[in-house]
């Protein structure tokens, strides 16, 4: 069997595995543990739109989820609305902000991006968690909003997990999806050069900038409409949960680990590193308070010093080296230039 | 008209006056070189034309259109595209990835841009390291693949900056038959080299610059033989009386 | 009708001015202590051209080190600062030289690696859980012979221990400016801040000023430690507070300038402390995001910052 048959093998068996997960993995507390995965997934991949491929480091993000959310949640409690049609107002709404953030601080060097993005995420959540109303939509402040149980697929609501599960999967397909379609096209090659060279790419007819801001747009779109899920999943949420700069740095930090500006990356990333975050807190949080955010940490410093361009580098490079024992490929050395 | 026109322009930095009430003209499908001791300015004027500066004073415009203070990007939509001397390669992309970039701006179908890029690598005779990643290559063959870049724009005007420094003899010959190859697919030619032989062969004008003043400007024989340029490189005692 | 307001909407009015009068003092006094924590995140900026998202953190293990030494040895505070300036300098140098220095080597040609930002989050996330898990979540709080102190000022009331955060800050701030304008060193370092490979060129080995201009950046936050325990809470994640206005303090004033930071310090502090007077303390904390973002819109550079430093 050739190497190239056995990937496509292991591809098909996990994408069939993946698609048909909730048949063989019955219980809905399992299952909730993969959606969120899941959906921690589609976060990183959103994100990795701006902070991998423009190339700035947005730590803010969690606005955005909680702008989804808030958005869709107010609009059905108050007109009535289909949270699917408001998943897709908070998206818009998203973009605008993101897009309002952008314009002025993508043109700058990344530190001020970041701190910006930060700023503002903050400010995000100070303001939501003072407000009770907002004109005359009731945001709750610190306690959140409830959503009232009305199970029905307008409602976005269902009973069971697995319709959930499914949904996540196919935004998650259709963020990679979009990634994917990205970079084979204009956009995908301008926010990489602009990311690289800024200067070069420039002078090549590239307004870096702009590029920026429209991936940036992107982005919080995508991230807006997770809120939303979250939201229909949870039926509750609160500022402290969903917005603020815990949830905006870990975002960032999964993406970075698993390896920015790559397609799997992010992925991986959220794979690896959510349970790990999950399992140090359940065990050990009743001992040792906080211990899985000193691990966190630690993992951080090490593949920021030994891999920067993230975990999938080396995770590619054994999979290939898999693919090869398992295939008895015989491989000659790479040559260095 | 002339394809280039500089008027008086002047670029401060604070006190320091880099580039100093220059005109220039340049003709159609001339190839056209800039020289001056180091530090005269030439990088300065180059860039107040290519958009990375705005003149503190004067006007630059291309075939009479003001291109004054213009951003980088909307001058390469004008067909003007640049190298850089200190060469900025995508490094972890393929050379067929870097010349893409530049072709984008002519189409956006992916193909297309694929066949124009390759097209370009062809007669820069760079097809064979396509795949090449960009940090992989050798000082030479990045030097041609700015240059690859740049006119996969599709340029119809050129500014090259010092794109021959640091290359062997015959790497520089080869180079020259590049250039000479793209004025005859009718690119007009603005060049800033240190190599004098290389400027002196290839250029039909030159214009010396110093203290960011121009000193002297005509053909390649006349600049040569130039009292006040002999002096501005060699000193006063070179000056032959 | 009465045209005149009654007397004792008069007096309120005087009262209220008294009030804003002291907001301002206050302010001004909070606010050279926030311009002080900031002027350790803006150097480690101007010279290194990183940002230290562990800054808060460092503050965060002067003041408990401050605590401790207090607590032990019932020393004054300001006593203290001879071994926690001192330790924080050490801790921060070393931090630098594991950490930091190996990351720009690395990345030779990149100005700003956005890996530091990433290790640098990460020293703050261990910092404060070790301690969270080491000393626990309580608030701590010392007594010192000058903790709640004050003297009056005419009406005003001035406290003690702020008072001498504004005169550390002047201290700190003059000492800095002579140290980088007239000390070989400090030269050293300011060459070594403008480009990596010229200052080495020179014979300066840039990473060596990069470990001495942390480890300062770090001692700072020493002196603001001893500074803030008189009459600040300790607990684990105090830095996150300072770190967030340190921030925004650096991006007002100008990364990398020391007056800017100073300024920018005034101005939160300030902000903070006469806001409070009309509203809510959440509610100054959104003016001050906003007048940040507002200064991002119109003056990215900040009041002081380079603008060619994009």
């Amino acid at each position: 069997m050739t190497k190239e048959t056995l990937d496509k093998i292991l591809k098909i068996v996990l994408i069939v595995g993946v698609f048909t997960l909730p048949l063989w993995m019955s219980s809905p507390a399992y299952l909730q543990i993969v959606i969120l995965l899941f959906w921690y997934a589609y976060i990183t991949t959103s994100w990795n739109m701006v902070g991998g491929w423009a190339g700035v480091l947005p730590l803010g993000h969690s606005a955005y989820i909680g702008i989804g959310a808030y958005t869709s949640t107010v609009l059905a409690i108050h007109y009535g609305l289909s949270p699917w049609i408001g998943m897709v107002a908070g998206g818009i709404l998203a973009a605008i902000v993101g897009i309002i953030i952008g314009i002025p601080t993508l043109k700058m060097r990344g530190a001020y991006f970041a701190l910006s993005t930060m700023a503002f995420g903050e400010g995000v959540r100070v303001f939501v968690e003072n407000t009770d109303k907002l004109g005359p939509f009731v945001l709750n402040g610190p306690r959140g909003i409830c959503i009232p149980l009305q199970e029905s697929f307008t409602n976005f609501q269902f009973m069971s997990k697995v319709p959930y599960y499914y949904i996540i999967l196919i935004m998650l397909c259709i963020a990679l999806f979009v990634t994917w379609y990205m970079s084979r096209i204009r956009i995908g090659y301008y926010l990489n050069a602009g990311g690289e060279e800024p200067e070069a790419a420039q002078s090549l007819g590239v307004n870096v900038a702009r590029y920026k801001v429209i991936a940036m747009g992107i982005s919080c779109f995508m991230t807006a409409l997770a809120g939303t899920f979250y939201a229909q999943l949870m039926l509750y949420f609160y500022p402290k949960g969903l917005l603020g700069l815990d949830l905006s740095f870990e975002i960032a930090f999964i993406s970075l680990i698993g390896g920015r500006g790559t397609l799997a990356g992010p992925v991986i990333g959220a794979l690896l590193l959510r349970p790990v975050t999950d399992f140090s807190r359940i065990y050990f949080s009743s001992m040792l308070p906080g211990l899985h955010l000193v691990i966190y940490g630690v993992v951080l410093i090490l593949v920021m010093l030994y891999q920067p361009r993230g975990l999938q580098a080396p995770l590619s490079r054994f999979y290939d080296w898999f693919l090869n024992k398992m295939t008895g490929n015989v491989v000659e050395k790479e040559v260095k230039s | 008209m002339a394809e280039l026109e500089i008027k008086n322009v002047s670029k401060h930095f604070g006190g320091l006056k880099a580039v100093d009430q220059f005109d220039l003209s340049i003709e159609k499908n001339q190839i056209f070189g800039l020289i001056g001791p180091n530090g005269a300015g030439k990088s300065t004027l180059f860039n107040c034309v290519a958009g990375v500066y705005a003149p503190t004073y004067g006007q630059v415009s291309f075939r009479g259109d003001e291109i004054t203070g213009m951003k980088p990007w909307d001058i390469c939509k004008k067909r003007i595209a640049r190298t850089f001397q200190l060469v900025k390669p995508f490094k972890m992309k393929t050379v067929l990835y870097n010349t893409m970039v530049g072709a984008y701006i002519r189409s956006t179908n992916p193909a297309e841009v694929r066949d124009m890029a390759l097209d370009v690598l062809e007669r820069l005779k760079l097809a064979d390291e396509k795949d090449t990643l960009a940090k992989n290559l050798t000082i030479a063959d990045r030097k041609r693949l700015e240059l690859a870049r740049a006119m996969a724009t599709d340029p119809e005007m050129l500014l090259l900056d010092e794109c021959m420094a640091g290359l062997r003899p015959n790497e520089v010959d080869e180079v020259l038959e590049i250039i000479r190859g793209i004025r005859d697919g009718g690119v007009t030619i603005f060049v800033i080299e240190h190599i004098m032989r290389a400027i002196m062969s290839v250029s039909d004008r030159i214009a010396v610059i110093h203290f960011g003043k121009k000193i002297a400007e005509g053909t390649p024989e006349e600049v040569s033989t130039n009292d006040k340029v002999i002096k501005a490189y060699l000193g006063e005692s070179y000056v032959a009386t | 009708m009465n045209l005149l307001p009654p007397a004792s909407a008069i007096r309120e009015n005087e009262v209220k001015m008294d009030f804003i009068i002291q907001a301002i003092v206050s302010g001004i006094l909070m606010g050279s202590i926030y311009g002080l924590a900031a002027l350790g995140l803006t150097l480690i900026f101007g010279v290194i051209k990183v940002i230290n998202f562990a800054h808060g953190s460092c503050l965060m293990v002067g003041m408990y080190a401050a605590y401790w030494v207090v607590t032990l040895t019932g020393a004054n505070p300001y006593l203290a600062l001879v071994v926690v300036v001192p330790m924080l300098f050490l801790f921060g140098y070393f931090l630098e030289d594991f950490l930091i220095n190996p990351i720009l080597k690395a990345q030779g040609d990149v100005r700003e690696p956005t890996e530091i930002i990433v290790v640098t989050s990460g020293v703050w996330y261990i910092l404060d859980n070790i301690t969270l898990m080491i000393f626990g979540a309580e608030y701590r709080v010392v007594q010192t012979s000058i903790s709640g102190k004050a003297f009056e000022l005419g009406q005003i009331i001035v406290s003690t221990p702020k008072l001498y955060g504004l005169i550390a800050t002047i201290i700190v701030s003059v000492a800095l400016v002579w140290f980088f304008k007239s000390t070989k060193l400090g030269k050293s370092i300011r060459a070594a801040s403008l480009d990596r490979e010229a200052a080495s060129l020179m014979g300066i080995n840039q990473y060596r000023m990069y470990n001495i201009a942390f480890g300062i950046g770090t001692a700072i936050m020493g002196v603001v430690g001893c500074v803030l325990i008189p009459f600040y809470y300790v607990f684990p994640t105090v830095g996150v507070i300072f770190d967030v206005k340190c921030f925004i303090i650096v991006v007002l004033g100008g990364l990398g300038s020391i007056p800017g930071a100073l300024i920018g310090g005034l101005v939160v502090g300030l902000i903070e402390s006469v806001g409070a007077q009309f509203m809510t303390s959440t509610w100054t904390e959104l003016i001050v995001y906003a007048v940040f973002l507002a200064v991002l819109f119109v003056m990215p550079s900040g009041l002081f910052g380079e603008k060619k430093d994009w």
